[in-house]
């Protein structure tokens, strides 16, 4: 929403992250990257190359960091991976090399039942989990007053296909719902837990992916699985909460909405207006530039008009649909900030 | 203040360098008003990084007989000025395969195809035309000349202009003997380098746990 026009430029990217996450009138349309928009080129300008970006702090914020500093997003966000809070539950984990994501190796689940969730004593003091929570400080610290933090936290449907595997996963909640409810009951203290340490590390806002994605889950089995815990999260993680999920999600966008969540980060796989209007106001869009086919693949005069799409449809934070591919060209995720301007500056004329 | 640079539109990049540093390098396509310009760059600040630009922009300019712009180590054209950004992608990644220090030779425009089990010979006929020709005369070989003058067509954006005798050619009408001579190695076997490519550009793509491979 934009309250006056002439105010363009008033805000700070933190200010108008926030306020966008409140629906309140913001001076621009604020360019937010909930998830990474880390790349090889950008790891080497600041020297911080994965794998080491995802368990040293000091090379998680400085890569983190250029989103803000080299692309001109309105936040910042650390947390590169989905991993890293699964490897602090135990799981193995592939770390690849320096152009590639780190995966949790699913193969070799680490639990079976629900008696075998524990959440371990050093969950938050981990390698993995720890890095997070320096670099959210180190960040607070450099940029809070100008930038918006963003941290993650795993939704316990995203560390049920971590921990007992995507395929067991997913017949234990066909075959025993009750079981499964018991389950992500349990995984969900890892998420709270680690989504408070954020908070209280300096986060300004939480990701909290959850994978209940488009094409292996209904949006009744949202329903039925994830909106109380959602809620739960809202209840129980005080800032604001931007669930992320891909894939086409347009049939659960109501339930979603119902959670209280801030915003909703979504997959280019939902058109805009329609998503916009299944939300209703109740809560923000964040998105939704597609990955793979626009910002790996095509040039800057596609992501512009993606841009301009969904700032048609009055969707209230831009961004990637999700993680960038590492390979996205620099050129292409700058044009984001400057088509957001552009847009902006043209309906100032206009009005 | 932002280190980034405007390099132009990036039309290839090697995500890790194997012979420094694992360093990404990038080609950029940049269209100023002195014509079209390809930039070889990396973000890198490690010491020696900029000699390994040079060197590869070195081996571009022996490997597709490219022209490095004076005083620019990092800049290079096609003589012509020609656009040829799909070519000058397989120059680069050619390049890039290169260890600094090693003697970059210019390729021949002739070579032995195991398939066929005969001899290739690319011709250049003049104004930018090349014809493909086999020394063996069995049916296999002439089978293949038209699939290798296709392969070539696609690694270099040159045009098919005839079937038979096979020949394609160059928009801008000029000689590209050093490019044509690097590309014969790979219009062989075209599917491996597709394989190839689509081996890298899949890399790095973060998908959600339920669409990973386990």
């Amino acid at each position: 929403m934009i309250a006056n026009s002439q105010l363009v430029g008033s805000m700070n990217g933190r200010e108008r992250v926030l306020a966008a996450l409140r629906r309140e009138p913001v001076d621009r349309t604020p360019v937010c990257n909930p998830t990474s928009v880390a790349t090889v080129e950008l790891m080497d300008l600041v020297d911080a190359p994965f794998p080491e970006a995802n368990q040293k702090p000091e090379l998680m914020a400085r890569l983190a960091a250029t989103s803000y500093t080299e692309l001109g997003f309105d936040s910042i966000m650390p947390i590169f991976t989905i991993i890293q809070d699964s490897s602090a539950l135990g799981c193995k984990i592939q770390w690849e090399q320096k152009d590639n994501w780190p995966t949790v190796k699913m193969r070799e689940p680490i639990w079976e039942t629900p008696d075998d969730i524990k959440i371990p004593s050093d969950f938050l003091t981990h390698r993995d989990t720890r890095c997070v929570l320096e670099a959210i400080k180190i960040l607070k610290k450099e940029y809070g007053e100008e930038v918006a933090i963003i941290g993650k936290t795993m939704g316990p449907w995203s560390l049920g296909y971590h921990c007992f595997g995507v395929e067991p996963f997913l017949l234990m909640s066909l075959d025993d719902p009750g079981k499964t409810k018991l389950c992500l009951d349990r995984m969900k203290e890892a998420t709270i837990q680690f989504g408070i340490a954020q908070v209280e590390a300096g986060a300004d806002a939480i990701t909290l992916p959850d994978h209940a994605t488009g094409d292996l889950v209904s949006g009744e089995y949202y329903k039925r699985y994830l909106r109380e815990l959602h809620i739960e999260f809202v209840e129980q993680i005080r800032i604001p909460i931007i669930l992320h999920i891909c894939g086409k999600t347009v049939d659960r966008m109501e339930y979603i909405a119902q959670t209280g969540m801030a915003a909703f980060h979504y997959d280019s796989k939902n058109e805009p207006s329609e998503s916009v209007a299944i939300v209703k106001n109740r809560m923000s869009l964040v998105g939704n530039v597609n990955n793979p086919q626009t910002l790996f693949s095509k040039g800057p005069e596609t992501v512009r008009k993606e841009v301009e799409k969904n700032l048609e449809a009055g969707v209230q934070l831009i961004g990637p649909e999700c993680a960038i591919p590492l390979q996205t060209a620099i050129e292409n995720l700058k044009e984001i900030p400057l088509a957001v301007t552009d847009w902006h500056r043209e309906h100032t004329r206009k009005n | 203040m932002s280190l980034t640079v405007d390099l132009g539109r990036r039309i290839e990049l090697v995500s890790m360098d194997p012979h420094f540093n694992d360093i990404s390098i990038g080609l950029y396509r940049q269209n100023l008003d002195a014509g079209l310009e390809l930039v070889v760059h990396t973000y890198s600040q490690r010491k020696g990084a900029r000699e390994r630009i040079a060197f590869i922009a070195g081996a571009m300019a022996i490997l597709g007989g490219m022209k490095q712009l004076p005083g620019d180590y990092e800049r290079l054209r096609f003589f012509s000025g020609a656009d040829l950004p799909i070519a000058a992608r397989r120059v680069f990644l050619e390049a890039c395969k290169c260890p600094s220090g090693t003697e970059v030779k210019g390729r021949p425009l002739n070579i032995f195809d195991k398939k066929s089990q005969s001899q290739v010979d690319v011709r250049s006929l003049g104004n930018g035309v090349y014809q493909v020709t086999m020394e063996a005369k069995t049916d296999q070989a002439v089978k293949r000349a038209p699939a290798i003058a296709a392969g070539l067509v696609k690694l270099s954006g040159a045009k098919l202009l005839d079937a038979l005798p096979p020949q394609l050619g160059f928009p801008d009408g000029q000689s590209k003997d050093a490019l044509v001579g690097l590309l014969l190695v790979r219009a062989l076997n075209v599917r491996a380098v597709l394989r190839e490519e689509e081996a890298t550009t899949s890399r790095g793509v973060l998908s959600a746990p339920s669409a990973q491979k386990e």
